[in-house]
């Protein structure tokens, strides 16, 4: 076939104009900005690594990174464990299936913000849903958390909240598990393995590559999260859900510092990057791929 | 089939998980039609109820204003007292089952919620055309249409898809407030219409499916290949285009971040921003703020129940070869 190049470009046009205007230029000027003392209406000034050296020393940048782990930590390992379950009892052949399958996808499909709205009131710690629902299991009095309002409950509370989502990975999971041969489960049975042993030695290595897939998502996704905690909590209280990007906004367009925070998207950048690769790593030894 | 104990143990699981995962939404609802004084009630009630009381021999809806000692007064809200102040021992008043349905009426009225869900479906809809056109055009070219360079314009591409927002956010900030964008929909719009590497992605894989002697037929018959990807390749791939339709929509509704940073005016506002500030505003006026967020919610949840199929294709997708 003979190649051609002017129809291939004329249909490729606006995808190569917006890589380079909307990605490949910005990501230049962000790599430039990051080296320069840049308030936002003066032009840059160049100052060497001044701003990843400052970094280094900000104590709300360490805070807002701990945070932004422990908040990932929590939330990507129980937001798989919680859709794996989802996943399993959609797997039972039961009436109405369905239905389930929607009611636990339905979640998803709620707008961040709405969302967002709607767990502030929910983990009210007087008025809320979940605490009356403890209240309910007659929890004492005392041991009700205050969520948003107490600084050690606020990022539970969020993790909390993103619970709520597991029935996007579960729908995904669920798709793995229906491509598992069944005679392969047949095969462990007559060898006498219980459904505990087949869980853990068939279920979980066919669909590794599906949890894999999740968890890095879901870990890229976690540690760009922002909007939850804008309009939640605003980073409280005393920033203890201030996520990685709410600072990096705040300190973009509320101080102005935006050779500052170029530097801090570069730094988030290499952490997403590091991060995958250890759980690639890490994973290549469990994870199965079909031949 | 042989009903085991393990199977009714597992279904009952099922329902009690299913039932957790929508009570947040019964409350939602719920909440958006209770009376203020009911939405700060720490029983856990999901009917909405509103005080009654008897006056003159016909029960009314009463509304709770102060306490004066051991005495409530009260605010008749219906029949010929309406309005009229009553100081009565709280004993007098009960509980009846009723829909507050004023806070979506005042809700709409106190804030500019249908224009900003004119704001909001304008950016969407601009959205999806320009979405949908630009990925199918540029999954045409890197699939279709055989060329030196595709294949580094394919993985440049795919490289860009690893790259966080953050990266380029604070250079095109600058850049549309240079090109006096600011308050203006065109920074939210314009560079969809430049192709989604996620989308062209998922099209060009499907393009690739298509099979070639359909589009060799077409060419013998004198079409060219504009001819060629309106006629043969867009009527063949209408689910893949579906699924990025119904996507861009929905990332465009549920966007915050730019309508944050590039729209300043409460004219300009869409639903994500403006209901965000109404919870930093009204954080008292619950019933109306639960109400907006159903508004919010419901027509996402429309869009699901219209296109299943095209959800969790799409989800299938971008879990699979995303």
């Amino acid at each position: 076939m003979k190649s051609r190049t002017w129809t291939g470009l004329a249909f490729c046009a606006p995808l190569i104009f917006g890589l380079l205007a909307f990605t490949v230029l910005p990501v230049i000027a962000s790599f430039w900005f990051s080296l320069c003392n840049y308030p936002i209406l003066e032009p840059p000034s160049y100052v060497g690594t001044a701003n990843y050296v400052e970094l280094a020393k900000d104590d709300q940048f360490w805070h807002s990174v701990r945070n932004t782990f422990m908040y990932v930590l929590g939330a990507v390992p129980l937001g798989m464990i919680v859709g794996l379950s989802l996943a399993l009892l959609l797997n039972q052949k039961v009436p109405g299936i369905k239905v389930f399958r929607t009611l636990f996808f339905l979640p998803t499909v709620v707008p961040l913000v709405a969302n967002s709205v709607l767990w502030v009131r929910l983990l009210n710690p007087q008025q809320g849903l979940i605490n009356a629902f403890l209240r309910f299991l007659h929890f004492p009095a005392g041991w009700l958390p205050g969520w948003l309002s107490d600084e050690h409950w606020a990022l539970p509370g969020l993790v909390l909240m993103s619970l709520w989502g597991a029935g996007g990975g579960a729908i995904l999971y669920v798709a793995a598990l229906q491509d598992v041969p069944a005679e392969l489960f047949e095969a462990a049975e007559l060898d006498g393995a219980g459904p505990r042993q087949r869980f853990r030695h068939i279920t979980i290595p066919m669909i590794s590559p599906v949890l894999l897939f999740t968890g890095v998502m879901g870990l890229i996704g976690g540690f760009q999260e922002f909007a939850r905690a804008f309009v939640m909590t605003k980073g409280g209280p005393w920033d203890s859900t201030l996520f990685y990007c709410l600072h990096l906004f705040n300190s973009a367009f509320t101080e102005f510092r935006l050779g500052y925070a170029s530097a801090m998207a570069w730094v988030l950048f290499a952490i997403i990057l590091v991060a995958t690769w250890v759980v690639m790593r890490s994973s290549m030894k469990h994870v199965q791929y079909e031949q | 089939m042989k009903i085991r104990p393990a199977r009714i143990i597992g279904f009952l699981i099922l329902v009690l998980f299913a039932a957790l995962f929508t009570l947040p939404f019964l409350w939602q609802v719920s909440t958006s039609l209770k009376t203020e004084d009911q939405v700060g009630k720490a029983e856990f009630d999901l009917i909405p109820r509103a005080q009654v009381m008897d006056v003159n021999g016909s029960t009314v809806e009463v509304k709770p204003v102060e306490r004066k000692g051991s005495m409530q007064v009260v605010e008749v809200r219906e029949g010929p007292q309406k309005g009229t102040k009553l100081t009565v021992a709280p004993e007098k008043l009960s509980l009846r089952p009723h829909l507050e349905w004023s806070n979506f009426s005042e809700g709409f009225k106190a804030f500019p919620f249908l224009h900003m869900l004119q704001n909001t479906l304008l950016i969407c809809v601009l959205t999806v055309c320009g979405t949908v056109l630009s990925c199918s055009l540029a999954a045409y070219g890197l699939a279709c249409v055989p060329w030196k360079g595709r294949e580094v314009l394919f993985w440049v591409m795919l490289a860009t898809m690893m790259l966080p927002a953050q990266v380029t956010m604070i250079p095109l900030f600058q850049t549309f407030r240079g090109l006096g964008w600011i308050n203006t929909i065109l920074p939210l719009v314009v560079p969809a219409f430049c192709g989604n590497a996620f989308f062209i992605f998922m099209l060009r894989q499907f393009y690739r499916t298509i099979p070639p002697s359909l589009m060799d037929a077409a060419r013998i018959d004198g079409a060219g290949d504009l001819r060629i990807w309106a006629r043969v390749v867009l009527p063949l791939s209408k689910p893949a285009l579906a699924v990025v339709a119904v996507f861009s929509f929905i990332g465009a509704w549920n966007d915050f971040l730019g309508p944050l940073l590039y729209l300043m005016d409460d004219d300009k506002y869409t639903l994500a921003i403006g209901l965000a500030r109404l919870q930093g505003q009204y954080s008292s006026d619950w019933g109306r703020m639960m109400a907006m967020s159903v508004v919010m919610t419901l027509p996402l949840i429309v869009l699901f129940f219209l296109a299943q199929r095209t959800f969790v294709e799409g989800i299938k997708l971008g879990g699979v070869k995303g």
